[in-house]
């Protein structure tokens, strides 16, 4: 009898396991396909090497000349895709083998197969019944399919990475920061790329000003957004190369569906609440079923990575007797765009809509003498207080390496910190994270350097 | 100049009063010995009394405020001395022990870090209660705290170690844990809730003190005294006319105070920690004296030395001071064994609570009209129900007995009173 048998290992499954296993808990971890799921496999880890490697390649492009290196024949250098991907591979390879390891080092049974759920306490992998205290499913999710008349064009993210040859023009699809992540890495690689979308907007739970940012970003970059065009046969033609939509002729040779998703529900015996597509769970991640969880992108609350982990372990430390309180503003939001973005907590409108008497303090990335020094002063950080107490409601960056700067502004969400905390923290110098201490004494009273 | 005039450790280890009334306004001119204000403490009400002629500069606290030992009460200018040299010297007071102020007789004026005296009665025990952790909060619930006039080292944390967050902070702040509070005072008409005195914390202290530290025993005895309400009869007019009431009381504190002269394990003291008995060769019989405010025990001293009739006026002196809170600390001062007569009100027997750090206590009942058995023959007796109660670890069953023996002997033939 385990005490939890997990379905999927990616990282929401993964790390649970981990977490389960280093507890004493009895563990098995279901796997189909590779252990790490999307993130590590087809998603997270190959999309941002592939993002590093077209960037470095527009920098030589575009810097090395104004950063003092003779010597290269701009007119020369060429993207090669198939090297660069077999540098994401190696990587891929090494992470998943450090996956593994860990779950068997912490005593975590590895059951390779698809999983069935029986009953509240067994799942059944192909011809083997595993009993069970607890259940977490985390399936993740896949893309909905588009029509099949746009068959042959389309590419799914998870293919994304064995395409051997990527056309001229390309079509993404969605609104999220996979799609624009994707439009970016296509359009650095110069590509003709168009983004197209059934929403009025990109970036959903986005702040607006860093969705407006964004959208201006992408207009520079010659990325053409076509909001409130759903990709179905009756708005939509294709002949010969060119995309007919909302009025539009869009140059298109392939088409890359990373807009809706769905969760990967799996078989079950007994009936466990599903909406619109995903699992509905309470705010501990438990199913309809009592002891069963689902958590990652199959409960629809987020298509995060490290919120399916932050779920995974909640779930794990609940089942110990842990009870902590999930906050969904507590975790934080990001993209790898160029520049990256990320936030976390409150944004502006959340702010003003809970009646927050809150104050906005941004600091300029332009008058920042680290991101001067390393070519890319484009972006800002925003801070989020609250008047009365100085609380910190939220924080927004945009930044070459935002997402690691983010983690920062998480500790003072997670810590409750107020701005005269910021302010007082001393930041190394010159780096590109003083721009938090600016912004806090901003918010105190004035920024040093503004 | 300027003298700073702190609340004076006016003995028995008080540390804290009540501001009961103040009888100076900031102005008033006072002379030394003038009443500053009247103060409750846990055991006597009683004026402050000016230590200095001068005029009053300054208040601090009001009325109803518990004020604590070494707390700044009035700051008084002094005439003569005026101007710069003014602060000067008030910083000279602030930084030298004033001289004893006189309330009762010299007294120590404990500064703040001054530790007080080392007297066990009636010391708070929350003073050898360590101070409480300083809670683990964050930052925001820190400054939301202080914002709601919260006690953030109150609120039971949520978060990681158990910090307390804004959420723990806020939830404290609209209901606050009731386990301090049997009642709530909001929508409850069926309870009235008045806010502890000062006596009533002490004796709740003191009583607590004795039942936790002695181990009680009470023996119960009747004792026929037809020929002591003979002799009282008899005097009882011509000393009236001198004033002085000659009760039954005045009787047993005479017998009690001889028959601890004869089994000093009665008028004893254990120190345990010390590994020591203290015999107490001085024999201070206190009275527990019921008054409005609450019991008090007023003490007769040398009760042995006094003859029947200067206890009966003493009792009497007492009362007086105890009934319209005059009674001043050194009246309640160094007891040495407890009589508490509640016969007059009604109760035949009891199980008396000693006066800690005393060895005993003696109740006296109701005196009635009884059938007894005189000779061979069925009399009308008068019987006093007596109730000792001992401190077993000081006083054995042996001595309890005799000792008890002891005063019925005397209140049965008091004529012996005279003998000894």
């Amino acid at each position: 009898m385990y005490d939890i048998v997990i379905i999927g290992s990616g990282p929401a499954g993964y790390v649970a396991a981990i977490r389960a296993g280093q507890m004493g808990l009895k563990t098995a971890i279901v796997e189909r396909d590779k252990i790490g799921g999307m993130c590590l496999n087809w998603g997270c880890i190959p999309s941002k090497s592939m993002i590093e490697s077209v960037k470095l390649y527009q920098r030589i492009l575009k810097d090395s000349a104004r950063f003092g290196i003779d010597g290269i024949q701009t007119g020369e250098l060429s993207f090669n895709w198939d090297n660069a991907i077999k540098r994401a591979d190696t990587i891929v390879k090494r992470l998943t083998g450090g996956v593994e390891f860990l779950l068997k080092k912490n005593g975590v049974d590895i059951i390779k197969g698809e999983a069935k759920v029986t009953s509240a306490n067994s799942v059944l992998v192909e011809n083997r019944l595993l009993e069970t205290k607890n259940i977490i499913i985390a399936t993740g999710s896949t893309s909905v399919p588009l029509e099949n008349t746009f068959k042959n064009l389309v590419v799914e993210p998870k293919e994304l990475f064995k395409q051997r040859n990527i056309p001229d023009n390309i079509v993404v699809t969605g609104n999220t920061p996979v799609s624009i992540e994707l439009a970016q890495l296509f359009r650095m690689m110069e590509k003709g790329v168009t983004l197209v979308t059934s929403a009025d907007h990109i970036m959903p739970k986005a702040d607006d000003y860093i969705r407006q940012y964004m959208e201006s970003r992408l207009k520079k970059d010659k990325i053409e957004i076509i909001y409130n065009a759903p990709l179905v046969s009756e708005n939509v033609v294709w002949k010969d190369g060119v995309l007919e939509i909302s009025g539009k002729s869009i140059k298109c040779d392939l088409i890359i569906n990373s807009s809706a998703r769905k969760g990967n529900l799996i078989k079950s015996d007994i009936e466990i609440e599903v909406n619109e597509g995903f699992y509905r769970v309470d705010q501990d991640c438990e199913t309809s079923v009592k002891g069963v969880f689902a958590v990652g992108d199959v409960n629809g609350i987020s298509q995060f990575a490290h919120i399916g982990s932050a779920q995974g372990l909640h779930v794990v430390n609940l089942l110990k007797g842990i009870k902590q309180k999930l906050d969904i503003h507590k975790l934080p939001m990001n993209m790898y765009s160029f520049p990256e973005a990320a936030q976390i907590g409150l944004t502006e409108q959340e702010a003003k809509s809970e009646g927050y008497d809150y104050k906005v303090s941004e600091f300029p990335l332009s008058a920042n003498g680290k991101a001067m020094s390393e070519g890319q002063s484009d972006g800002f950080l925003r801070l989020i207080s609250d008047k009365k107490l100085g609380e910190v409601l939220g924080v927004q960056i945009v930044a070459p390496n935002a997402t690691d700067m983010i983690n920062e502004a998480s500790a003072y969400i997670q810590l409750e910190s107020t701005v005269y905390d910021i302010a007082q923290t001393v930041h190394t110098h010159p780096t590109v994270s003083e721009i938090f201490m600016e912004a806090g004494f901003e918010a105190v009273d004035k920024a040093i350097h503004k | 100049m300027r003298y700073i005039f702190k609340f004076p450790d006016i003995g028995e280890g008080l540390d804290e009063g009540t501001i009961v009334e103040w009888h100076v306004e900031k102005g008033s001119t006072v002379k030394m010995g003038d009443p500053l204000c009247t103060m409750e403490t846990d055991k006597v009400v009683t004026a402050i009394p000016s230590p200095k002629d001068g005029v009053i500069a300054a208040k601090f606290g009001k009325t109803g405020e518990v004020i604590h030992v070494g707390d700044a009460l009035v700051e008084i200018e002094i005439e003569g001395v005026s101007g710069e040299a003014a602060v000067e010297e008030a910083n000279k007071v602030e930084a030298v022990n004033e001289e004893g102020a006189g309330v009762v007789g010299t007294l120590e004026v404990a500064g703040n870090s001054v530790v007080l005296s080392a007297s066990r009665e009636g010391v708070k025990e929350t003073e050898t209660v360590k101070p409480e952790k300083k809670a683990l909060a964050t930052p925001v619930a820190r400054a939301l705290a202080k914002e709601l006039g919260v006690d953030i080292d109150k609120v039971k944390g949520s978060g990681p170690a158990g910090r307390v967050t804004k959420e723990d902070v806020t939830s404290f702040a609209v209901a606050p844990p009731e386990k301090n509070e049997k009642f709530r005072s909001d929508n409850n008409d069926t309870v009235e809730i008045e806010q502890l005195s000062q006596i009533r914390k002490s004796i709740a202290r003191h009583m607590t003190q004795s039942k936790h530290n002695a181990a009680h025993m009470t023996l119960f005895e009747e004792v026929e005294i037809s020929e002591l309400e003979r002799i009282r009869t008899r005097y009882k007019e011509t000393l009236q006319k001198e004033g002085v009431k000659l009760t039954y009381l005045s009787f047993i504190v005479k017998a009690v105070a001889l028959a601890l002269k004869k089994h000093r394990s009665l008028n004893a003291e254990m120190d345990l920690e010390g590994g020591k008995m203290i015999y107490k060769k001085y024999y201070n019989i206190g009275i527990a004296t019921d008054t409005e405010k609450g019991l008090v025990v007023p003490v007769i001293r040398n009760a042995d030395r006094l003859s029947v009739r200067e206890i009966a006026s003493e009792i009497a002196a007492l009362s007086e001071k105890a009934r319209s809170g005059q009674l001043t600390m050194e009246d309640m001062k160094g007891g040495t064994f407890t009589i508490t007569s509640y016969g007059n009100i009604g109760g035949l027997f009891a199980a008396p609570v000693i006066n800690y750090p005393e060895a005993g206590i003696l109740g006296v009942g109701r005196i009635s009209k009884q059938p007894v058995v005189k000779g061979e023959e069925l009399a009308i007796g008068l019987v006093l129900p007596l109730s000792l109660s001992v401190d077993h670890r000081i006083a054995d069953g042996g001595d309890t007995a005799r000792f008890m023996n002891t005063i019925m002997a005397y209140l049965a033939d008091p004529v012996t009173l005279l003998f000894n």
